[in-house]
């Protein structure tokens, strides 16, 4: 659970700009103080929650604390699977996807902290959602995991490059796969 | 010696060499300038034979020398169609003259107008009666008295007895030969004309005209031409044309003719007629002519000289028949003997005998050179060795030989000459030298269609002869026969080698499509499994994660225990597509120079004898000096592994394992070759060794991907990989690797492999 948070993400939480928060931050309206020896202004988890209080803007997201994973997956079990095995971790807010549309549109929406990427979508190939997703500067800290069938395709190499961050083969461990997100989302 | 056998001796002693009989010196005057004209008057010969005893006996002798039979032999017309007039103008150059001293030439003399004027009269009287031939009655008369003719001839001295006693006792000549000879001329001349084989007819003239009682057929031909001549005889003794002036005649001529139906009047005009006849063929003869001894010693002399020169005419037309029967003969046995001959050795052996046999030679050396000049092939014969010694020089252009005249020959010697060997034939006594032993050395070229094809190369037993030019002509033969031989042979070799060639062609062929098609086997399961991996992957994963999440949950441990064997065996599967799939798409191989030697000796050392079950021998052959390959070693090692595990499994503890490396196809690959002694398979087992899904094993214990797998990977590192395999031979892995640093290697060798995988249109790769 996160305590101290940033201008920028006070306004993601709120769903408002940064200029906002940093005018209502220097106006009083916001408190919160300054990093010592730096400019840089920080937000206490409390004076944020009476802040959004105070200006009616709903909690939920701020109140879930929850790590946001967006599967994709084109096999409605293996995204099923997937979903009951996080959710029932606690820690993972969850939403699904089943083609590289989906996925590239709740991607833009959901803004999820790791993506569960098979790699082989029936519309997309996976290499193209994740150049997608790189080519963004704003969704430059979503965790990439891709997983796949095929256990050795040459298509595989490179999967670095591409900003991903861990590979599993199917079947894989549920419980390997779910430390692997949480060690990725330091949860 | 009783009287007949006395007869019989004596009439031998007649019989032989009575075959040229005496003319008269002015008809043999006449005759020989006759038969020395060219062109021969051909008209002339024959009328002085119709009117010469000996003459036409002669002539009748000759045609039947010539073979004409003697039926049909009854005229001198007969007998001069049957022999070319040459024949008997050249027979007739050593004619007989009577001789002088032995007996009064006037006997001769008569004699001679006697037989002339029978034969006129007997032609008389043929031509009156109509029912004899002319031409025959003619040859009749004259030669009715043959036998009176050899009796003068032949034994001079007793025949004037005999007219003595014609003379004295007036007894008729028969009586008179009888007493003094002990056989009268009729039987003789009989005797004479049956051993000549004379017609029959003669005969009976011959032996019947004094008699008017014949023991032959009355009526008959032969009886007729006897009875003509009978009355013509009479007839021509009335005249007076007797052979002797106190011949008298005691028959009555007006009996004899009208048994021929003749009349006493015509047997007077007949006599009339026979005076003219004689009186007119008489002259023209010459039998009158009486030429001076000078005279007929230049005659005689022309008539030798020619004589002479047709017996050198004819002696060289001998000696070319005898040498082309000889040359015959060596080509009827050297053909016979080629005929056996399948290669150009054999040919060149058989070639070598005739040679040897046609010249006498001490050594024969027989060559052929290559269709394209390339090289020499040979062998040397020598007398007296049992063996003969083969040589085969190839003709390399850096060191190109002088004198091989390989190319646009028409040097001396196809014309049938032998030449000096020496000069020609340098590239042979550069090579052989002194084992040829001395010369002189003689060289006969073989030539076919202008090119010289070989050769005979020889010395003669006898170092002082030389060739002869009818031994250059029989070698010519000998070598034109030979070449054609020996072209034969190469073809025959050639198609032999052209069809060996194309066996060996169609085997690989088969070899290359059997690999084909396991190739492709195995490549298609390979593919299907591979694509099949995804789609299964997918369910296994679902099957896996929901066993683990009821696990999770599971409180009771024996349920936990068997969700947990799902989770296992759902691992299991995953390995197993992951292993067909590797089998599919194995790596890219790393190729890079390697001792397959060393790597064998590797993996080799890699196999511990298993402690649970007793295991077969290894035993490892790696020569040194192998050449490098260009192969992914690791795989490659992999490949081995698999194929030697392979054996071990197949095998027991009483087996060995072999491997070898060696350099083959000329050190441009080296083989690699695993070799058990085990059981080996059956062939439905061979058959399916390389197939993916295939194993002879217990279902699941072992997935039987070790020899595809290999293949595959051998495959991967441009090598190829045979497999053979019989139930109680064992089984034996072949891997074949091009050498490094070689520039270029049988594709036979190697089946098509393509390392770099090259796949695509794979699923969701748009």
């Amino acid at each position: 659970m996160k305590d101290v948070y940033s201008t920028g993400e006070a306004a993601r939480v709120c769903k408002v700009s940064q200029q906002t928060i940093i005018r209502c931050f220097d106006a009083g309206k916001l408190q919160g103080f300054y990093v010592p020896g730096s400019r840089f202004r920080r937000i206490p988890r409390d004076s944020l929650v009476k802040f959004m209080k105070e200006n009616s803007i709903p909690i939920s997201a701020l109140d879930s604390g929850k790590k946001k994973v967006l599967v994709v997956d084109d096999e409605a079990e293996i995204v099923e699977l997937l979903t009951d095995v996080l959710q029932r971790d606690g820690r993972f807010e969850v939403k699904t996807a089943s083609c590289g549309y989906d996925a590239g549109l709740l991607t833009q929406q959901f803004h999820p902290d790791a993506i569960v990427l098979d790699f082989l979508l029936p519309d997309i190939n996976g290499n193209t959602v994740c150049k997608t997703i790189r080519s963004d500067p704003t969704l430059a800290d979503i965790k990439i995991i891709v997983i796949t069938g095929y256990p050795d395709d040459d298509r595989l190499q490179g999967l670095a490059e591409l900003g991903v961050h861990a590979f599993m083969k199917k079947p894989f461990q549920i419980d390997t796969l779910v430390s692997k997100i949480a060690e990725l989302l330091a949860v | 010696m009783t009287a007949p056998r006395v007869r019989q001796k004596k009439m031998d002693l007649l019989l032989c060499d009575a075959e040229t009989l005496p003319t008269l010196p002015g008809v043999a005057h006449r005759l020989l300038p006759i038969v020395m004209t060219d062109p021969l008057p051909a008209r002339h010969l024959q009328q002085a034979i119709e009117s010469d005893a000996a003459l036409a006996a002669r002539a009748v002798l000759l045609a039947l020398r010539h073979g004409h039979s003697a039926k049909g032999l009854t005229s001198v017309d007969a007998a001069f169609r049957a022999v070319p007039s040459e024949t008997l103008a050249t027979d007739f150059l050593s004619v007989r003259i009577a001789s002088r001293e032995s007996l009064d030439r006037a006997f001769f003399a008569r004699l001679w107008r006697h037989n002339l004027a029978v034969g006129i009269a007997s032609q008389i009287i043929a031509t009156r009666l109509g029912t004899v031939l002319v031409e025959d009655a003619l040859l009749a008369g004259i030669l009715h008295d043959i036998g009176q003719l050899v009796l003068a001839a032949k034994l001079p001295l007793a025949y004037s007895q005999v007219l003595e006693l014609v003379e004295a006792e007036a007894v008729d000549a028969l009586e008179a030969e009888r007493r003094v000879l002990g056989l009268d001329h009729a039987v003789l001349g009989r005797r004479l004309a049956q051993h000549w084989g004379f017609p029959e007819s003669l005969q009976n003239v011959i032996w019947l005209h004094h008699q008017a009682e014949m023991p032959i057929p009355e009526g008959s031909q032969a009886e007729t031409l006897a009875r003509v001549v009978h009355l013509a005889d009479l007839l021509a003794r009335q005249a007076g044309f007797s052979y002797h002036p106190a011949d008298a005649i005691r028959e009555n001529t007006a009996d004899v003719a009208a048994r021929l139906g003749l009349s006493a009047a015509h047997a007077d005009l007949i006599s009339r007629q026979i005076v003219a006849g004689v009186r007119l063929n008489v002259g023209p003869s010459g039998a009158d002519d009486t030429p001076t001894p000078d005279q007929m010693c230049d005659l005689i002399a022309d008539a030798n000289a020619r004589l002479g020169r047709l017996y050198a005419i004819s002696a060289a037309r001998q000696h070319s028949l005898e040498s082309q029967n000889r040359r015959a003969d060596l080509t009827v046995q050297l053909t016979a003997r080629l005929a056996e001959c399948r290669s150009t050795r054999e040919v060149l052996l058989a070639a070598a005998g005739v040679v040897r046999e046609a010249v006498d030679a001490r050594i024969v050396v027989p060559y052929v050179i290559g269709s394209e000049g390339e090289y020499i092939e040979g062998l040397a014969w020598t007398a007296g060795k049992s063996t003969d010694e083969p040589f085969f020089y190839e003709i390399r252009q850096e060191r190109s030989l002088e004198s091989l005249p390989a190319e646009g020959w028409a040097g001396p010697g196809a014309a049938g000459e032998v030449s000096r060997a020496e000069r020609i034939e340098g590239w042979l006594f550069e090579r052989m030298g002194p084992r040829l032993g001395d010369g002189p050395f003689y060289t006969v070229p073989m030539t076919l269609e202008g090119r010289k094809t070989g050769g005979f190369v020889f010395a003669l037993a006898n170092p002082a002869h030389h060739p002869t030019r009818t031994q250059a002509g029989d070698l010519a033969s000998v070598a034109g026969i030979a070449a054609t031989a020996v072209k034969r042979a190469q073809a025959e070799t050639d198609l032999n080698a052209l069809s060996e060639d194309l066996a060996e062609a169609t085997r690989e062929l088969e070899l290359a499509q059997e690999a084909r098609l396991e190739q492709r086997n195995v490549t298609s399961l390979g593919e299907m499994a591979a694509g099949a991996s995804h789609e299964i992957n997918n369910p296994l994963a679902i099957i896996s994660g929901r066993a683990q999440q009821l696990a999770l949950d599971e409180e009771d441990p024996a349920r936990r225990e068997m969700l947990a064997t799902i989770v296992n065996q759902v691992v299991r599967i995953t390995d197993i597509l992951a292993e067909l799939n590797e089998f599919a798409r194995p790596a890219k191989p790393d190729l890079r120079p390697a001792d397959l030697a060393a790597l064998t000796a590797e993996v080799a050392a890699g196999f511990r004898p298993g402690a649970d079950k007793p295991a077969a021998r290894l035993r490892v052959e790696t020569p040194a000096g192998c050449p490098r390959v260009r192969i992914d070693p690791g795989q490659v090692a992999e490949a081995l592994r698999e194929i030697v595990q392979n054996a071990f499994e197949a095998c027991t503890d009483n087996h060995t394992i072999t491997l070898s490396v060696q350099p083959v196809a000329g050190r441009q690959a080296v083989r690699l070759t695993v070799a058990d002694d085990g059981p080996g398979m059956d062939p439905p087992t061979r058959a399916r060794a390389l197939n993916p899904f295939y194993s002879s094993r217990e279902a699941g214990r072992r997935r039987g991907l070790g020899l595809p797998k290999a293949y595959r990977l051998v495959q991967a590192s441009g090598g190829s990989m045979a497999l053979e395999s019989a139930p109680g031979h064992g089984t034996t892995v072949r891997l074949t690797f091009r050498a490094i640093f070689e520039e270029s290697i049988p594709e036979k060798l190697l089946a098509e492999a393509d390392p770099s995988d090259n796949r695509s249109g794979r699923k969701g790769d748009a």
